[in-house]
């Protein structure tokens, strides 16, 4: 069959009764529900429901304007929710902000490092918004330098670095107070995939020490790559939630076999294509430049679709990824 | 143990405070020194040029139509004229640019400071500068001869609080527009030039028109220039004074009200 509009939007998890730490259900750090922010007239995250536990990589996946930042901000105490309930380390954002503010690590989608200052600096200055003393700074700024992999710079200002260099620092700094949880927000749009995998093995490391991750995303391979669970968010909204494999195995096929066709040429082909699939679980979807097969066997696919007279101008046939499940569900894809 | 709050975290007082004035000397520490030589040129400059130049003209023959020499009567107004000048720069681009270019402030926010925090962080940083300025500015008046008296010292902390009554406001206009800085431009150009030309700093403000009086009466320039010249050269009524005090502090708690809600707003969107 031709692609259906996102047929069914997975059931958020059952709404969880609040209690400041229930040790039955193992202590979730992140719990809301029905969790809204509006600007004005504007939804720009329209009641989503979520809880992290400890020592998870959560993450949020979602294209601009999803409301991953607006999330975000909410979780980390900065910005006010409008409706729904939010507890962070069982404490309530409204009443207790500083105190959580005090044990969460924070990277913002934009950096606020201050460029007129050194590295260590930087680490340092943002210590003492913690109320560290000196004493506890001295071998904590080391320490970061080096997890940043930063030494040979700790004394040159922050404007001349790289972008990632500067990513690593805002990770680095945001570890100073050992947070309980650490809020990513896009840690490494605007990166070259070098410094992006330096990024994910810093990341990596963290998770492995056990630290709580909650980030956001809009490279489904980001998300592959670090988060146990994520949920995927369109306009404000979740539209499924698991882990990524849960996610492929439930919104995909196995395998997708790409086949490019001329153009103009690719919605006629998916018309016959479609025909030779199997109804119940396999199915075409159409794209301005290609056509994607989403089948169990992509090389059968290729292959028959040869024999039913299609040429395509080339073809591949690849494993489903988070991208895929993301067209399924939305219509539309990740990056634009 | 999920409720322990991080130990010695210190969410309110002044201590939170001084971590952004802690920021903000990192910052200056590579400045300081151009800091230092335009707070000495500016007053070494005005005293020069108006208090020695003007004063020869203006006290002839050993005459002086004012009660005192001309340097006496317009140094603390200089004093204080320039504290404010030197305090709304300070609160207007600088602070401007701690959200929307440097974006200071909103890394400070994802910490346990809190706003208002921010807010009077940044309003304390400023009033100690201005403090150090004035006193630099006493010493060179003092060397020229422009101080007659002790109570002279007080001149620094009526600057101050002059300077700061302005500069709250400006910091609250600061940290709400979100274009460049026009409004700055507009402000400097059409209230603070006009203000130090019209509140009493060359001559008294018995010799404006009633309109005149009237408008020096509104600005906190002329409560903190007369309450400067007044214990510095003397002829001040303590009722006099108590009222200047009393408007300055109106100004001053209603400019950090002002200043800190724009603060928490801007910061939290
Ligand atoms: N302060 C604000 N005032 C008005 N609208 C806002 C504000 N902040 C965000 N929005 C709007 O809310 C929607 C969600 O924004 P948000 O930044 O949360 O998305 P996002 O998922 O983080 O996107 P991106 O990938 O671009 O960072 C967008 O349409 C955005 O324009
Ligand atoms: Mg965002």
């Amino acid at each position: 069959m031709l692609r259906l509009l996102p047929s069914h939007v997975v059931a958020a998890p059952a709404p969880r009764p609040l209690a400041t730490v229930d040790p039955a259900r193992g202590d979730a750090l992140i719990r809301a529900e029905g969790l809204t922010k509006t600007f004005g007239e504007f939804t720009a995250v329209a009641g989503i429901d979520f809880a992290v536990e400890r020592g998870e990589a959560f993450g949020f996946l979602g294209p601009n304007g999803a409301g991953k930042s607006s999330t975000m901000r909410m979780i980390a105490c900065v910005a006010p929710i409008t409706a729904g309930t939010l507890q962070i380390l069982g404490m309530d954002p409204v009443t207790q902000g500083p105190t959580i503010r005090g044990r969460l690590g924070v990277v913002p989608q934009q950096d606020t490092l201050d460029l007129e200052l050194t590295v260590r600096e930087n680490l340092y200055i943002y210590g003492r918004y913690f109320g560290m003393s000196r004493a506890e700074l001295r071998p904590k700024v080391e320490e970061l330098i080096d997890f940043a992999q930063l030494t040979e710079r700790a004394d040159a200002k922050v404007e001349p670095l790289s972008g990632g260099m500067k990513r690593r620092l805002t990770i680095a700094r945001s570890l100073i107070n050992d947070p309980d949880i650490l809020l990513l927000d896009e840690p490494t749009t605007g990166l070259d995939p070098q410094a992006r995998h330096v990024l994910w093995d810093r990341l990596y490391r963290l998770k492995q020490q056990g630290v709580t991750l909650v980030l956001t995303t809009h490279y489904m391979d980001e998300a592959e790559q670090l988060c146990d669970r994520l949920v995927v968010m369109d306009s404000g909204r979740i539209v499924a939630e698991g882990s990524p494999l849960h996610l492929i195995g439930e919104h995909s096929t196995r395998e997708v076999a790409e086949l490019r066709f001329p153009p103009g040429e690719n919605a006629a082909a998916a018309e016959r294509l479609a025909g030779m699939l199997d109804g119940a679980s396999e199915r075409a979807e159409v794209l301005p430049d290609r056509v994607l097969l989403y089948v169990a066997d992509g090389e059968r696919a290729v292959a028959r679709a040869h024999e039913q007279g299609l040429s395509p101008v080339s073809s591949l046939v690849r494993r489903s990824t988070l991208e895929d499940v993301f067209l399924r569900l939305t219509g539309r894809s990740l990056v634009d | 143990m999920l409720d322990t709050p991080r130990r010695g975290v210190r969410t309110t007082g002044l201590r939170p405070r001084m971590r952004v004035v802690e920021y903000q000397m990192y910052v200056g520490r590579r400045i300081w020194r151009s800091v230092f030589v335009v707070s000495v040129l500016q007053p070494l400059a005005y005293v020069v040029a108006l208090g020695v130049g003007l004063g020869a003209i203006i006290d002839t023959g050993g005459h002086h139509p004012l009660g005192v020499s001309y340097i006496q009567f317009v140094a603390p107004a200089f004093l204080t004229a320039a504290a404010l000048q030197i305090a709304a720069a300070d609160a207007s681009y600088p602070i401007m640019a701690g959200f929307k270019w440097i974006r200071t402030f909103h890394g400070m926010a994802a910490t346990p400071l809190t706003p208002a925090q921010i807010c009077d962080g940044q309003l304390i940083f400023v009033a100690i500068r201005i403090a150090l300025n004035s006193a630099v500015y006493l010493a060179i008046m003092a060397a020229f001869g422009g101080t007659q008296r002790w109570a002279v010292l007080l001149t620094v902390p009526i600057a101050t609080l002059t300077a700061m009554a302005f500069a709250a406001p400006i910091a609250a206009l600061a940290a709400t527009i979100e274009r460049e800085g026009n409004a700055f431009n507009m402000v400097f150009r059409f209230v603070v030039t006009p203000m130090f030309l019209f509140s009493g700093t060359f001559y008294p403000i018995s010799e404006l028109p009633h309109w005149g009086q009237w408008l020096a009466w509104v600005t906190p320039l002329w409560h903190g220039t007369d309450l400067a010249r007044g214990v510095a050269i003397g002829g001040l009524g303590a009722g006099a004074a108590i009222v200047h005090l009393a408007y300055l502090l109106a100004w001053l708690v209603a400019g950090v009200a002002l200043a800190r809600w724009r603060f928490c707003v801007r910061v939290t969107r």
